[in-house]
């Protein structure tokens, strides 16, 4: 058993403007180098559990809290948002809400945390070439953030949480300003950070990407968590369409094949066994 | 409706060239959904239908008619456009203002304007929301915010652009019934989607840009038997279609139901 990083106990979360819990007593805990995807619908409580996981709750947001979350041990309502972000980075849904706004350039944007966090200037300026290069933006370093494409903005809100290497990242639909063919360089960022050990915790409306990703997948509806498990546990349970969400293609095909006992295999999520199990079906 | 582009061209003030001559008829009242990467030229390519934008060479007939002299206003009384990003649209302090503000422009009478404003409502789904600030609604509910105002003008043509962006299962089952009722009401819908899936399940006509050019344009099928060509534009086929064609089965598909009707087929002979 590996090292769990994060612990979430009976947490409990209510927005001071709204009349409805957005988390109702969610518990779980991740494991250290783990890929944890978080899906629901619209309102069901992804976007206040990732503000929650960093500490903006409730540091930043006003509300009614009740049980707790542990980050390597850090209790996030002890500690403050600063001292959490080299444990735990957020990287925003909307990155527009991300930038500091106080930044000229893409690269001071890129520095904001690190000089915040009293990091000496050549460390800064190494780190801030390194994080441009991976994130793709080493030509627009000099450019006003606010002068961007959705897209590139998004690059820049990844690339400064990044840059404060967090051992855990959370990632709240990151990719929605994004065509397809740049949603896939970044996960494939992602994907290779994670192989180095960092945590990832996921929150994508894609599920043939989510079971792609993830090595388990947490479901909530109205706040609650109604699932936890690995992709093909998840997705082969017939009832969990009843959660508002949706299933991989993947697994629907499978699923037909053997309803209609052309397979006895047991169902797909992802692209290639499918394939193989689809070909396999076409001989027998 | 009829909209034609004829070898029209754009260049930004930058210098780059978005569109580099482009002849396009887009008529009826089908639903055409228009695909490619960022930077292709898809948003450039519809500020152009409602005079958002202008040729800078070439020319934009709607109904066989230049639409050269024609203001912008003139034109959006036409050709409706939901801007990508709510906040880009949203200015009112209520739903119900935002539905109203557009009509108001255009002259429609106070009456009109409240005999749509319950069916848009509900057809969006914020009948229960039209006293709310549009900033107090979700990201998802903005957008539907954005697509009842540009209804409420009631425009021969709507342009959708990326509205499946941040959509769950639910807000993508409303966009599907949005448009269809729209066609059933002879309106003509033109959306610009990175969704595949969405893509497959609501057009019949795909247009793929790629570079400032029309890549392929036709039926949905015929579009996406085109692997090769597709790669060019980095456009992939939805999942369903990619393991037909991964599993080397001769169709091209886009439901469950078609892709076991073609694997039978398939596995008879």
């Amino acid at each position: 058993m590996s090292n769990v990083v994060l612990e979430v106990k009976d947490f409990s979360f209510k927005y001071r403007q709204t009349k409805r819990k957005a988390l109702k007593k969610v518990s779980f805990q991740v494991e250290e180098g783990s890929f944890l995807c978080i899906i629901g619908a619209n309102g069901s409580g992804k976007s206040t559990l990732c503000n929650a996981l960093v500490g903006l709750i409730p540091h930043y947001f006003v509300g009614k809290m009740a049980g707790e979350i542990r980050v390597n041990g850090i209790n996030v309502a002890e500690s403050s948002i600063a001292n959490l972000s080299s444990e735990i980075g957020l990287v925003f849904q909307n990155p527009f809400n991300q930038l500091s706004y106080t930044a000229g350039t893409v690269a001071e944007e890129l520095a904001y945390g690190l000089g915040n966090r009293g990091e000496s200037r050549e460390k800064m300026v190494e780190k801030v070439k390194y994080v441009a290069e991976l994130m793709r933006i080493d030509h627009i370093i000099h450019k006003n953030p606010l002068e961007l494409s959705g897209g590139q903005v998004q690059r820049v809100a990844f690339g400064s949480t990044f840059i404060m290497e967090p051992k855990i990242l959370v990632l709240d639909e990151c990719t929605t300003q994004l065509d397809p063919l740049g949603s896939e360089e970044i996960f494939d960022i992602v994907k290779n950070l994670n192989s180095k050990g960092i945590t990832v915790i996921m929150v994508d409306h894609d599920m043939e990407r989510v079971a792609r990703c993830a090595d388990r997948i947490m479901v909530l509806d109205q706040g609650e968590v109604v699932a936890i498990d690995e992709p093909k546990k998840i997705f082969g349970n017939p009832d969990i369409v009843n959660h508002h969400i949706d299933v991989p293609d993947y697994v629907k095909i499978t699923q037909a094949l053997r309803e209609k006992g052309y397979t006895s295999h047991e169902i797909e999520v992802t692209e290639e066994p499918t394939v193989e199990l689809v070909k396999e079906a076409l001989q027998a | 409706m009829k909209i034609e582009l004829k070898k029209m061209r754009h260049v930004y003030p930058t210098g780059d060239e978005a569109l580099k001559g482009i002849d396009l008829v887009i008529e009826g009242t089908d639903p055409v959904a228009i695909i490619g990467q960022n930077g292709a030229g898809k948003t450039t390519i519809v500020k152009h239908f409602n005079g958002i934008l202008r040729p800078t060479s070439g020319e934009v007939l709607i109904n066989d008619e230049n639409i050269e002299k024609c203001s912008t206003a003139q034109w959006s009384k036409e050709i409706g456009y939901v801007f990508q990003n709510p906040d880009d649209q949203l200015f009112l302090e209520t739903v119900r203002k935002e539905f109203e503000f557009g009509p108001q422009q255009i002259g429609m009478s106070q009456k009109e304007i409240e005999d749509r404003i319950g069916w848009v409502a509900k057809l969006v789904g914020l009948e229960d929301k039209l006293d709310v600030h549009p900033f107090d609604l979700t990201s998802t509910e903005k957008k539907f915010c954005t697509i009842g105002s540009v209804i409420m003008m009631n425009p021969k043509a709507l342009i959708f652009d990326e509205p499946t962006c941040g959509q769950d299962v639910e807000g993508n089952i409303r966009l599907r019934r949005i448009i269809e009722e729209l066609h059933d009401r002879g309106k003509l819908c033109i959306t610009i989607s990175h969704d595949m899936k969405f893509v497959v399940d609501n057009f019949k006509r795909v247009i793929v840009m790629c570079k400032g050019q029309v890549l392929l344009d036709g039926k949905t099928e015929d579009v996406f038997t085109q692997t090769e060509v597709l790669k060019q534009s980095f456009v992939t086929p939805p999942p369903i279609t990619k393991v037909a064609q991964g599993a080397g089965l001769k169709k091209t598909v886009f439901t469950t139901e078609a892709f076991i009707k073609v694997f039978e087929e398939e596995r008879k002979k």
